[in-house]
């Protein structure tokens, strides 16, 4: 009963956790995209930019997944 | 988090040696042969090895000063590059067929302990770099907008390095037990679509911390008028 709920939990954490960054992660891609197209000279910047943005906002799903990890070691 | 490194024998009594360590001294010793045959063997016009190294590290010299200037990053390239291909280079060992499967040998970035010690080594690099523009604008810092922020400031000290290295160990570590259990699901074929997608991460990760490290280290040693 116990090992299951941890199960439940583990799974929750990473699902959960992915969903938010994921829509964030979505809406910075498709702006930058629209100002590459934009502005294509500007395309350097904004690419070293974008990896910064989804790196930072990588790091919330990771913290989930550290998370899940820890639980499934528990079960 | 993650499993416990086994000791493979100690050090002088007091030092732990794991598989980790091991790679690192590997990864070491393989670098510093490749510094020591590209210094010997400096031509005028250059070789087709030299010229790969010197594409490389010309690579590397405009990737930073883009990112902080053409002083700056004169000034802190060593140690940024150093951290960029040793990182790059510890990721990609974990690609190395039998890398990961005995105790003696493991991908050092896979590990916390190896990510919280480059996360440490950053954080007293910054602090270094802020006391080195002056002692006043590195205390003015922490009271920057209002002294109110003074203990908000003084933890993000702290959580920027301890972020770096979570995010590093979270993604080689994801990927690796991803790979695993992919593994145990079909064995044959499937794998390698994460594997490759794995070199593509591994050299991102790479580049994600030196990034940050540099735009930390722009804000430590931003002087303002």
């Amino acid at each position: 009963m116990n090992s299951a709920i941890i199960a439940i939990a583990a799974a929750a954490a990473i699902a959960i956790s992915t969903l938010g960054p994921a829509i964030a992660q979505g809406m910075t891609a498709k702006s930058a995209m629209e100002s590459i197209a934009r502005q294509p000279d500007a395309a350097k910047d904004i690419r070293s930019t974008l990896i910064i943005s989804l790196a930072l906002m990588e790091a919330l799903t990771i913290y989930g997944l550290l998370i899940a990890f820890m639980l499934v070691a528990k079960v | 988090m993650g499993e416990k490194s086994k000791v493979l024998f100690s050090l002088f009594g007091v030092l732990d040696v794991t598989g980790e360590v091991v790679t690192m001294w590997i990864i070491l010793a393989l670098l510093t042969v490749i510094c020591l045959i590209v210094k010997c063997n400096l031509k005028e016009r250059p070789g087709v090895f030299q010229n790969m190294i010197e594409t490389g590290v010309e690579y590397l010299d405009n990737f930073f000063e883009g990112l902080l200037g053409r002083e700056k990053s004169r000034q802190y390239f060593t140690f940024l590059a150093s951290l960029f291909i040793f990182i790059i280079i510890a990721n990609y060992s974990g690609l190395v067929p039998g890398v990961g499967l005995t105790d003696y040998v493991k991908a050092p970035t896979a590990s916390l302990s190896v990510t919280l010690g480059l996360g440490a080594l950053t954080f007293i690099f910054l602090q270094v770099a802020g006391l080195r523009c002056g002692v006043k604008h590195y205390v003015k810092r922490f009271f920057s907008p209002i002294f109110i922020m003074f203990p908000l400031l003084v933890l993000d000290e702290f959580i920027k390095p301890a972020s770096l290295a979570l995010r590093l160990f979270g993604n080689v570590f994801g990927e690796e037990m991803v790979t695993e259990e992919l593994y145990h699901l079909i064995p044959i074929g499937v794998p390698v679509v994460m594997m490759v997608l794995s070199i593509l991460f591994c050299a991102l990760q790479a580049l994600v911390f030196t990034m940050l490290t540099s735009i930390y280290l722009d804000e430590v040693t931003e002087i303002e008028e």
